[in-house]
């Protein structure tokens, strides 16, 4: 069942999410063959420390996260991880992250024509960093800027990761479209928060963090639907997929790839 | 690394409200060293896997230890032999036991027995003499099962063995390997910088993939107890940067 998504052939439509399959390298247990590309763990120009324990708290049918896009910086991505990418037989995007549109556009500069990456999910959508992510997602001439700086640095494809926290994703979704994506990815995490009653304060140190899991599917079918109404390019589906049937409702939603 | 449908074997209580479980799960007991642990999920669990230390192994069956103390372990403890646990181990990295020292000790808090019956195994296999410091709240709180060449019990409130903590009861004598609350390790770090600690965090995927379990280290930044943890040495860790107790009872 391959599909064609945002200047990507891929062999099938199912992807592994940025930030559940880590850099592809730690889990030998799951079965590469079912896979058709991965999306890697966000990563910043430079190394982030990320954020203070407890960085996760389970919710009913869900999850909260505030890792704070950890990572080791461009530099350690290209050295440690993208020579093993390039060996092997599905493509691997990179989630890039940055505080300012030129910092995108830097990191997208530094990483375009790297043997192993085949091509870049911009993510204008995490709710765990102080600066830059959400910010850029749910204002249209920031999305629209973030887009343009890296779609100028690279020829290869640009996917663009939604945020759901806004009160109309076509908007983002046209502006974003308009600017050169390729491809829109929808959604990210809702931001939540979750109190822990024997100490008064909330169970993340960071407060709030992003909600996944099966309880956002329904949020997440609808709003990555309404997404693939708004524009013309491919929209590849997320949020709270745990098996096919699950997936399947957001292809018939209108979604190439989940 | 193995993903194995398990069976279980047979439940034991071995405190008041604590129990071990064990389970059919030959290739993990064929290799697990003290200190690893597996993750375990079941149909209609919890949307995550709950991470436990292997506690005992028995030819192809290993053992987990846990207390009653949120829904997750309620609905395992009303499990029967013959149901089937999704069994991801083993995980993390064991206690070093590549030391000189010809004596092991090793202090528990609690639940944190967890990792001792197999650390006392593995250090009698290197030749070492073995002082288990057993502590627990009280005399009800503290797991009947102990091994090693002596045993020295400890209650915080005196109604069995020395009366205080573990940490004030143990003497020195060689190679210190600890688990037990982060605050009773952060006391552990106090006495024997050098001593090897099984730290205990908020999991998720127990793979090294999700970042979720992160310590924090003195020398700065974190790193992931399920895959370069649980065992530190205890100096390394920022106690001060991590839940003193961790609370398990919050998830509807």
């Amino acid at each position: 069942m391959a599909v064609e998504v945002g200047g990507l052939r891929l062999r099938g439509p199912v992807l592994a999410a940025s930030g559940t399959f880590g850099y592809g390298t730690e889990v030998p247990l799951l079965e590469r063959r079912a896979l058709g590309a991965m999306v890697s763990k966000g990563i910043f120009l430079r190394a982030r420390e990320g954020t203070p324990p407890p960085r996760i708290a389970e919710t009913p049918s869900g999850m909260l996260n505030a890792i704070g896009l950890q990572g080791p910086g461009a530099d350690a991505l290209v050295r440690d991880y993208a020579p093993s990418w390039a060996g092997w037989d599905f493509p691997v995007l990179v989630n890039i992250n940055g505080e300012s549109a030129a910092e995108y556009g830097e990191l997208a500069a530094r990483l375009d024509g790297v043997p192993g990456i085949a091509g870049f999910e911009i993510n204008i959508s995490c709710p765990n960093v102080e600066q830059g992510g959400l910010y850029f997602g749910n204002d249209p001439r920031a999305a629209a800027t973030v887009t343009e700086a890296v779609r100028k640095r690279t020829r290869l494809p640009v996917w663009v990761k939604l945020t759901p926290m806004v009160s109309d994703i076509g908007v983002i979704a046209r502006a974003v479209e308009s600017s050169g994506a390729d491809a829109l990815c929808a959604i990210n995490t809702f931001v939540g928060m979750s109190i822990d009653l024997n100490a008064y304060r909330p169970r993340l140190s960071f407060r709030t963090g992003g909600l996944s899991g099966p309880a956002i599917r329904p949020l997440a079918v609808h709003l990555a639907h309404q997404a693939a109404r708004s524009v013309r390019i491919p929209v590849i589906g997320i949020g709270g997929i745990s098996r096919a049937e699950d997936a399947l409702e957001f292809l018939v939603a209108g979604c190439t790839a989940v | 690394m193995f993903l194995l449908d398990a069976e279980i074997t047979g439940t034991r209580e071995v405190a008041s409200g604590m129990f071990v479980i064990a389970m059919r799960a030959p290739e993990i007991a064929a290799g697990v060293r003290a200190g690893q642990f597996v993750n375990l999920g079941w149909t209609r669990g919890p949307l995550l896997r709950r991470p436990f230390s292997v506690y005992r192994v028995d030819g192809e069956t290993i053992e987990v230890v846990l207390k009653d103390v949120g829904a997750g372990t309620r609905e395992l403890l009303a499990m029967s032999p013959g149901d089937r646990l999704s069994c991801l181990g083993p995980l993390g990295h064991g206690f070093d036991f590549e030391t000189s020292s010809r004596t092991a000790l090793l202090i528990s808090g609690g639940l944190g027995v967890a990792p001792m019956p197999l650390a006392a195994r593995d250090a009698k296999a290197r030749g070492m003499r073995v002082t288990w410091v057993h502590g627990a709240r009280s005399a009800e709180d503290l797991c009947r099962e102990s091994d090693g060449d002596e045993v020295i019990w400890a209650t915080d409130d005196g109604s069995r063995g020395v009366p205080g903590t573990a940490v004030a009861a143990a003497p020195f004598v060689g190679l210190v390997i600890a688990c037990g609350p982060n605050r009773m390790l952060a006391a552990v770090d106090e006495r024997w910088p050098d001593a090897h600690v099984a730290v205990e965090t908020y999991m998720c995927c127990g793979t090294g993939v999700c970042l979720g379990c992160a310590v924090p280290l003195k020398r700065g930044g974190y790193d992931r107890a399920c895959k370069e943890g649980p065992v530190y040495r205890a100096a390394e860790v920022d106690w001060s940067a991590l839940p003193s107790h961790l609370h398990y009872d919050s998830v509807a």
